[in-house]
This record gives C-alpha cells, structure tokens and sequence, in this order.
C-alpha cells in the first residue's frame, strides 16, 4: 500500500497503542501543553497558529488561527471553545477515528487552545449516536483531572480549565456552529443570523469559537515541532496533512493520511485499492454530500482546499465518495436529497420547501417519468436555495442538486418516460 | 402508569450535570438522555413537565426540542432497537437492500417494533461509519459488512433465547 503521511494518525497507525493517558505520554503526549503553559503566553500561541497555516478541518477551511484572533482579550464574559465532535456529513467518519484511537491528542490541542483564548470552561459536542465515542472521549477526560491536567491549577501553572462533554441527540444541522451553539444552550438546533459571529456572541451570548476535531488535533504538533515543520506539509497555502475518508464502491476503503495537495486519483487507487471488482468508476463526490460531483475524467487534481474550489467544487470534510460504473447517478442524488430534505432545520422557506419539491422530481426520475423540462425544474429549484437562506445548508443543497444534472444528463435521460 | 420522577441517586447525578453549565437549560439535551436512559430508551408521558420543572423552561420548550431530535422517542422501542444506514454511500453498496431485508423477515416498517417487543426498526441517516457499509446499530454496538443471512442467525438467535 502507498505510505502515509502521519501526523493526526501517528499513533492510531501503531497497532499497540492503547490510547490512554500513559500510552499518549509515552510517545511525548501534553509536552506541548507543559510547553505552552511554562514558556507562551496564549497571544503567542495564537500567533504560532496563524503561522503554521493551519485551516479548518471541519468544512470550510478557515485559518484556525485567525479564528482565535478574533476572540476579544479577556473581560467580563467567560470565554469558550466548542469542539465539532458532531461530524454527521455523509461520508465523514475521520472525527471518530480521531476520538476512540487517540482521544488524547485532540484533547491536547483543545486545552491548548482553551488556554490561547482565555477560557475556563469549554464543551466537547458529540453527536449523540456516537456513545462508544462520548464514553471514550469522557474516559480521557476523567484521567485528565486525575492527574491534575485538568481543574484546578494545570501543572502547577495558576492555570484552571473544565472540559464537558456534552452528546448531541441526532440532528445533522447540529453540526453547523450556530446550531451547535442554540443545541449547547438546550434548544432546538437551529441557525443563526451572522453577524453578531460566534466570537462576539456565541454560546450564552459570550465569546465563543468552533473547531473541528482534527483541527485541534494538529495543534500540538504545531507547538512541539513549530510552525515550520508543519508549513513545510502541504502547499503554501494548504498546509499540513489530513485524513481524508474514502468510501464507496473500492477496494479498501477506509481513512488515509496524507499532505494537502496529494493527489485525488491516487488515493482512490493507490490508497484505497481502486474501483471493486476491477470495475471501472463513474463518479466521485469528493467533499462530503455537500460538495459538487466530479465525473470520472475530473479527478486528476490535487486534493487539498484551494485545489477542489478552483476545480468548481470543494474539499469540504475530507469525504471523498467513489461510485462504479454500474451506479445510477439518479439513485445517488436521490439519497442526497432525501438526506438534506430529512435534516433541513426548516427556518428559511427556500431550503424547507426547495428540499422536498426536488425530492419528489428527482423521485419521478426513479419512476421513469421524468423529461427535458423536469430536468431544467431541478436545475431551477436547486438554484433558487442557493444564496437564500440563513445558513451554508442551503448552498450545500442547492450546488450538488444542479452538479448531478448538468454533469449527468445522460443518465436523467435513461429515466424519460417512453 | 409508573412514577414521574428520578431518584434521589439520579436527582445527585443531574445536579452535577447542571453544575456543569451556566444556566440549568443547557443542559436539557443530556437530561433527556437520562431520562430515556431511566425509562427504557423512552419518554413517557408527564416526563415533560417534569424535565420542565427541573430545567426551570415551560412545557412548550421542552416539547420543541424533544420534536426537533431524532434520538428522543415518544414510544417505547424493542429491546433491540436496530437502526439501518441508507444515506450516501451505505444506501448505495447495500444499505437499502438490509433494510428491505429486516423489514421482511421482522415483517414491520421503519419507525415500528415486532408485536413481541422484541426488535424496532429505523432507517439512519450517515452514521460516520460509511467504510464499513452496509452497516446496521444495535443499540449501541455497530454491526459492520453485515449480511442478510447473519441478520437472519441473529434474529434466530434472540428468538430463541426468549422461547
Ligand atoms: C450544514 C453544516 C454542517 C456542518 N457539520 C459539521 C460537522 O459535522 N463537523 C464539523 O467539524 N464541522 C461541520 N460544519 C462546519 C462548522 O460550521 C464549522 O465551520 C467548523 O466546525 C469549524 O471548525 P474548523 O474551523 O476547525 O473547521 C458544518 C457546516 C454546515 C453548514
Ligand atoms: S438553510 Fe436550511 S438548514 Fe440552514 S437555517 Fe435555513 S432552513 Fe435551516
Ligand atoms: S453513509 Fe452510512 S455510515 Fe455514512
């Protein structure tokens, strides 16, 4: 098999390691934190991130450390960081992989920026299906405060820091930061306006940041090995490694680290075996449900954020889904829509009632009454969610309904009614 | 009906719960979880009003978010409750054909539980499982490249025991 690039993996990849805290110290876990504690000050810290270049894992690839320098200095309000342990993406499960293998290092990264931002007391989001996870991540968290890595005075430093864990119930949109924060707070998980942006006015109307799992996971590589080592992974503007999930019709599919910038085919082929039962491939989706289908011919490109926008779609949260070519692409974005339409929050009319009316005209595809004019009525109504609505749901909708019907015609043609 | 109201054990455990976060509120989505924990994974009436009471919101909010997540139940499930990932990409390398398959053999729909209490049916959304597809939850355990014919000696089996 082609080999890795491990940086989020490192340990996971060994097959003795057990993923507690003596595990975790022993291959140089919370020297990074002793380091920021002792030696920086949490603007430094902030600065090393914006530094290494590092962008958000969770979707839309935002600089992380810009994001942290948008936190007020500290004042009156408490300070929080939620970390997205929602992930509820179709075809995403790197998150997880992160939690039961290793729930030390995201862990790590969290505390470290717990303490660049000035706060107290933050909150881990789990979905709440995930209970192996919750109970995983939850046992970390216990034999941290047992060794005083937590509460009171962290090694000794003044510093004093809680993290809760705190289980989603099933809601996709949960995943959004906004929803995340309005589910924090025990309500219905519904999206806000922005502005006022999370950092201003985030959970309990006080300065809040979101970050994904693997964010935080890369975090204490950045302050161990510094900013350069991690820069010099990836492309200038992509740094850095991630583990991207690869599903579907392959081989062995599975998550594979590798550098930003690594190639799209080569990890459907040389990671992930290939096409299953030698078949050929029709279509990739290559960044979670949310991101535009790119046919066979369109995936000879470096997969990293930059790359995947400029190719008309995005790298989104690492799902990269491959279909054979005995896929019918009509079945494809009917699962997709059936999805979105089942998790639309349902505050903007557009992606609340868009959802259902290209459910039910896809549904006709599938009852081989479709034609040219329905057709261009998917295209339309997917266009019509797009730009409207509170939150990216609606963009996520609206662009992969219109990629599958104009980058596959041909196979809306096969369900015409004759 | 059985009594509306926790213990005094789980009445400690959920003022730590509520210890954890600034306003009682917040913390109404693991407390529902305990509830349904306490009550053999449902919500059953006059639960509401007492959560109500206890998160200090009225009745209406509590009713809001119970309505808004998928995971609160107003119906008691089997004793295995058995959900099926038909999303993007398990529906797509044999998700739909396993729910097919239990919906036959258990002879149900999505959403309802065998006559014996035994077995419910769910159709999931992605489970952040989707190398592993078809894939099906029991409970809380994941059953990985699942086959018909072992849902069938599993289904036998927990037929069998209760025989
Ligand atoms: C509909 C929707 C669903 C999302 N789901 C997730 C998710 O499951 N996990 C996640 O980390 N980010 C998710 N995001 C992105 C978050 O809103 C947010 O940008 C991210 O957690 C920020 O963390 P990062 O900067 O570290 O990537 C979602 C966004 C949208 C619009
Ligand atoms: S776009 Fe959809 S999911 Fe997002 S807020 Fe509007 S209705 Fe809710
Ligand atoms: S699509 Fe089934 S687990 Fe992701």
């Amino acid at each position: 098999m082609a080999e890795e690039k491990l940086l989020v993996l490192k340990n996971i990849r060994d097959p003795g390691y057990a993923g507690d805290l003596a595990a975790y110290r022993k291959t140089g876990g919370y020297t990074a934190l002793k380091k920021v504690l002792q030696a920086m000050k949490p603007e430094e810290v902030v600065e090393a991130v914006k530094a290494s270049g590092l962008r958000g894992r969770g979707g839309a690839g935002f600089s992380c450390g810009m994001k942290w320098g948008f936190m007020p200095p500290p004042g009156d309000k408490p300070h929080y960081l939620v970390c997205n342990a929602d992930e509820s993406e179709p075809g995403t499960f790197k998150d997880h992989l992160l939690m039961v293998g290793d729930p030390h290092m995201f862990v790590e990264g969290m505390i470290i920026g717990c303490f660049a931002m000035h706060s107290r007391h933050s909150y881990i989001y789990i979905r709440g299906e995930s209970m192996y996870a919750i109970r995983r991540v939850q046992a970390a968290i216990d034999e941290l405060y047992r060794n005083h890595l937590l509460g009171k005075n962290i090694l000794g430093s003044g510093y004093d820091l809680d993290l809760t864990v705190h289980p989603g119930a099933g809601a996709y949109i949960c995943g959004e930061e906004t929803a995340m924060l309005d589910s924090l707070e025990g309500k219905r998980g519904l999206p806000r306006f922005k502005p006022p942006f999370p950092a201003q006015s985030g959970f309990d109307a006080c300065p809040t940041t979101v970050n994904n799992v693997e964010t935080l996971a890369n975090v204490p590589f950045i302050i161990n090995e510094g900013t350069e080592a991690f820069a010099a992974l990836g492309t200038p503007n992509n740094t850095g490694t991630q583990a991207v999930c690869i599903s579907g019709h392959l081989e062995r599919p599975g998550v594979y680290e590798v550098e930003m910038g690594h190639n799209l085919e080569s990890l459907i082929y040389e990671y992930a075996g290939g096409i299953r039962g030698g078949k050929l491939l029709k279509a990739v989706v290559p960044g979670g449900a949310s991101a535009d289908v790119l046919r066979a011919d369109e995936i000879d490109i470096p997969y990293d954020f930059d790359s995947l926008t400029n190719a008309g779609t995005m790298r989104g949260s690492a799902a990269v889904m491959v279909f054979d070519e005995d896929t019918d692409m009509v079945e494809v974005a009917e699962r997709t829509i059936r999805f979105f339409n089942h998790e639309s929050c349902g505050q903007c009319t557009p992606c609340r009632e868009g959802t259902f009316w290209i459910k039910n005209m896809i549904r006709q595809f599938l009852d081989d009454a479709g034609d040219e004019a329905l057709m261009q009525r998917v295209d339309r109504a997917a266009g019509n969610i797009i730009g409207t609505t509170i939150c990216a749901f609606g963009d996520a909708v609206g662009g992969p309904m219109q990629a599958f019907v104009r980058k596959f015609p041909e196979e809306f043609r096969k369900h015409f009614a004759s | 009906m059985a009594k509306v109201g926790f213990t005094a054990a789980v009445l400690k455990e959920v003022n730590t719960l509520f210890g954890r976060y600034p306003q009682k509120v917040h913390a109404l989505l693991p407390l529902l979880h305990i509830v349904q924990r306490e009550n053999d994974g449902w919500l059953p009436p006059g639960w509401e009003t007492y959560v109500a009471e206890l998160c200090e919101v009225t009745v209406n909010h509590v009713r809001g978010v119970i309505t808004f997540y998928n995971m609160y139940r107003d119906h008691p499930p089997g004793k295995y409750h058995i959900m099926v990932c038909t999303c993007v990409p398990c529906g797509l390398c044999g998700g739909v054909e396993i729910l097919e398959h239990l919906e036959k053999r258990l002879a149900i729909h999505p959403g309802n539980t065998t006559a014996d209490g035994l077995f419910s049916l769910e159709e999931a959304q992605c489970l952040a499982a989707c190398d592993q597809a078809p894939l099906m939850m029991v409970n809380e355990d994941m059953q990985f490249r699942i086959t018909p014919e072992e849902i069938d000696r599993w289904i036998g089996e927990v037929r069998a025991k209760k025989a």
